[in-house]
């Protein structure tokens, strides 16, 4: 089905699909010549092509270069819509609402955390529940508290003695999306939510300890607070159950909306409803406060990250300098300002797995980055690699300033088991120096590094075609997962 | 896996391969067989099912606009009780169904890592590509999870 997409090569990383039948713009897809076939392989443009047809799209319906295949929208798909006819889709952001990555420098050297790391891991593990359902024992939240949390975002926790003020500083949105209403979560969403701040949860997420393998951008990596071998902490996870139920409540919203207001839908999994409309105001309004959870936790997950490193190294914070270089959201739909045909004009801007690139001097950039770009963080799979970009101008004119958000899949989950079956996958990353701890052997096969595309040709793309620059490669040593 | 040999109207489920996600495939003779196998299914792929005990049972009411939109809505619902109660049904039965509307029993019991495996965990179950379809007399239906 997808190889009957037409496919106009643009130039060496861009690639159109030209407006036909229903599509009201034509699809542009970042990527390498080497990268197509497996693109092809699946149905991924297939819904670039659906995601063009739906109402209010400005410019094209966009994918960037660790594109595959969703559900309704592509992963790695991003589109605009103006507030006058546009929608705003829950499947454009996905299930697990602002899953993001936060990265952490510090004052250590590779040599000095290396011979601990297994101690490290140890901590982390103990110190952050993962795995299948996991939940906090000693952190049940009330109704009342879990408002707050999703009205305040990370400054929540901050507020709580989880952080500091300097943390809010280097988050997107400073981690509090605007508008967010917790009046319009359901209680299903609050149940699953309330012991679950603070946790990583299963699949892809993880916290890992890594140090700096190269840096590309000297000037950049130094404004980031970035040198080589230095020892850095990535976290990625999201919004848990309370988004899943969310965007399951919501999703329900809007395939009665879509009726109500006429929109012919390709899938289902695309159901949405005019930003303009009561039943799009209140899906962003909820959006924003699961968004605002999901701050919280990565905040607090960085809490006990600071711990276990206190506890293991017996140093203090000073001395540790586990400070935050950002915190990326990749999974949102955001309403932004920006030039459409030579106009400035607000639109919803919807990635899921994609993240925003700022340039330098965009007011939204953070005050500590306004002459290098907002940083960009790309995690790769936990054998590899990955990187530090900043955000363009480039971006910001071509793809409503937003790039790739990691290497993207390229086994099925089954192949990934049969590739795994009779290999010692911890024992075989422990032999290439990286430690991994998981709730589950599963978990941890299925994630094995020929599962994922090579980040590094991802990144390739994404800088070759001037949507982010390049700064640093980071290399893991310590991961636990999920 | 075997299950996938035996043919389409033996067979309960069958995981179906999905480049970021995961699929299921399931068959049933009745549209109440069909709810009960997509439970199992999906337990199936979180846990080891022969594991569980059937040592506690939930009474679950579910509504939709629709009978693939109800398929969603069960196999969400059923993710909701294992985020809020650790919650995990080995046995389902269905007690009444309409396109609209589901009543069953999920009989099964907590999740406890040290007697449990942790396989994958499920996100939700989206309507992407979603069908149910009668074919031959029996049942089938097709469910993409999000994980």
């Amino acid at each position: 089905m997808a190889s009957q997409i037409k496919l106009r090569q643009v130039d060496e990383y861009r690639w159109e699909i030209p407006r036909e039948g229903k599509m009201r713009t034509r699809g542009l897809i970042f990527a390498s010549q080497k990268m197509l076939p497996k693109i092809r392989d699946d149905q991924s443009l297939q819904q670039v092509a659906n995601v063009a047809t739906l109402p209010g799209i400005e410019g094209a319906s966009l994918a960037m270069p660790d594109i595959h295949w969703g559900y309704g929208f592509p992963i790695g798909g991003v589109a605009a819509f103006n507030l006058e006819e546009g929608v705003v889709s829950p499947g454009g952001v996905g299930y697990d609402i602002n899953c993001g990555v936060r990265l952490l420098r510090t004052h250590l050297q590779r040599a000095e955390v290396a011979p601990r790391i297994e101690e490290l891991v140890n901590a982390l593990f103990s110190n952050i529940p993962s795995g299948l359902g996991s939940r906090r024992k000693d952190l049940k939240l009330t109704v009342p508290t879990l408002h707050e949390v999703m009205r305040l975002g990370a400054g929540w926790a901050v507020k709580k003695g989880f952080g500091t003020k300097e943390d809010l500083a280097h988050i997107e949105a400073q981690g509090q999306i605007p508008g967010a209403d917790p009046e319009l979560v359901s209680e299903h969403a609050m149940d699953r939510g309330k012991d679950q701040l603070g946790t990583l949860g299963s699949g892809n997420h993880f916290v890992e300890v890594g140090y700096v393998l190269e840096i590309y951008d000297d000037q950049v990596a130094g404004a980031l607070g970035l040198f080589k071998d230095q020892i850095t902490v990535i976290v990625h996870t999201g919004s848990r159950g309370l988004g899943h139920q969310v965007c399951d409540d919501y999703i329900k919203v809007m395939l009665k909306a879509a009726q109500k207001y006429g929109i012919e839908l390709p899938d289902r999994q695309l159901c949405c409803a005019p930003l303009s409309s009561p039943e799009g105001k209140q899906y962003l309004a909820a959006m924003a406060a699961a968004a605002n959870f999901a701050f919280a936790n990565r905040q607090m997950i960085t809490h006990w990250v600071r711990e276990s490193f206190e506890q293991v190294l017996q140093m203090g914070p000073k001395d540790l300098g586990l400070e935050l270089i950002y915190d990326v959201a990749h999974n949102i739909a955001k309403i932004e300002e920006h030039l459409v045909n030579g106009k400035k004009k607000k639109v919803c801007v919807h990635r899921k797995g994609a993240t925003r690139a700022f340039p330098p001097g965009h007011p939204e950039t953070p005050a500590a980055y306004q002459k290098t770009g907002q940083p960009v963080l790309i995690p790769g799979d936990m054998g590899r690699y990955s990187f530090v970009l900043v955000g363009t101008e480039q971006a910001l004119t071509e793809t409503f300033g937003s790039t790739c958000h990691g290497a993207g899949r390229e086994m099925s989950r089954h192949m990934a088991l049969k590739t795994a079956k009779g290999r010692n996958i911890v024992r075989e990353l422990a032999a290439q120096g990286i430690i991994v701890k998981g709730a589950g052997r599963a978990t941890i096969d299925e994630e094995i590094s020929e599962a994922y595309k090579d980040v590094e040709s991802v990144v390739e793309v994404a800088h070759g075609a001037r949507i982010s620059r390049k700064v640093a490669k980071l290399k893991p040593l310590g991961v636990i997962k999920g | 896996m075997t299950a996938a040999f035996r043919g389409p109207r033996k067979a309960k489920y069958r995981q179906l391969s999905h480049t970021a996600d995961l699929g299921l495939r399931i068959w049933g003779s009745t549209p109440e067989e069909l709810f009960e196998n997509a439970g199992e299914a999906l337990t199936a792929v979180l846990t080891d099912r022969r594991r569980l005990r059937l040592r506690h049972i939930e009474e679950i009411t579910v509504e939709a606009p629709d009978l693939e939109a109800l398929l969603v809505a069960w196999l969400n619902h059923l993710l909701y009780l294992y985020d809020v109660d650790a919650f995990l049904g080995r046995e389902f039965k269905v007690q009444g169904l309409s396109p609209q509307h589901l009543k069953a029993l999920a009989r099964g019991e907590t999740y406890d890592p040290q007697r449990h495996e942790s396989k994958t965990a499920v996100k939700a179950a989206t309507y992407h590509h979603l069908e149910i379809a009668n074919l031959n007399g029996g049942w089938q239906a097709t469910v993409i999870l999000d994980l």
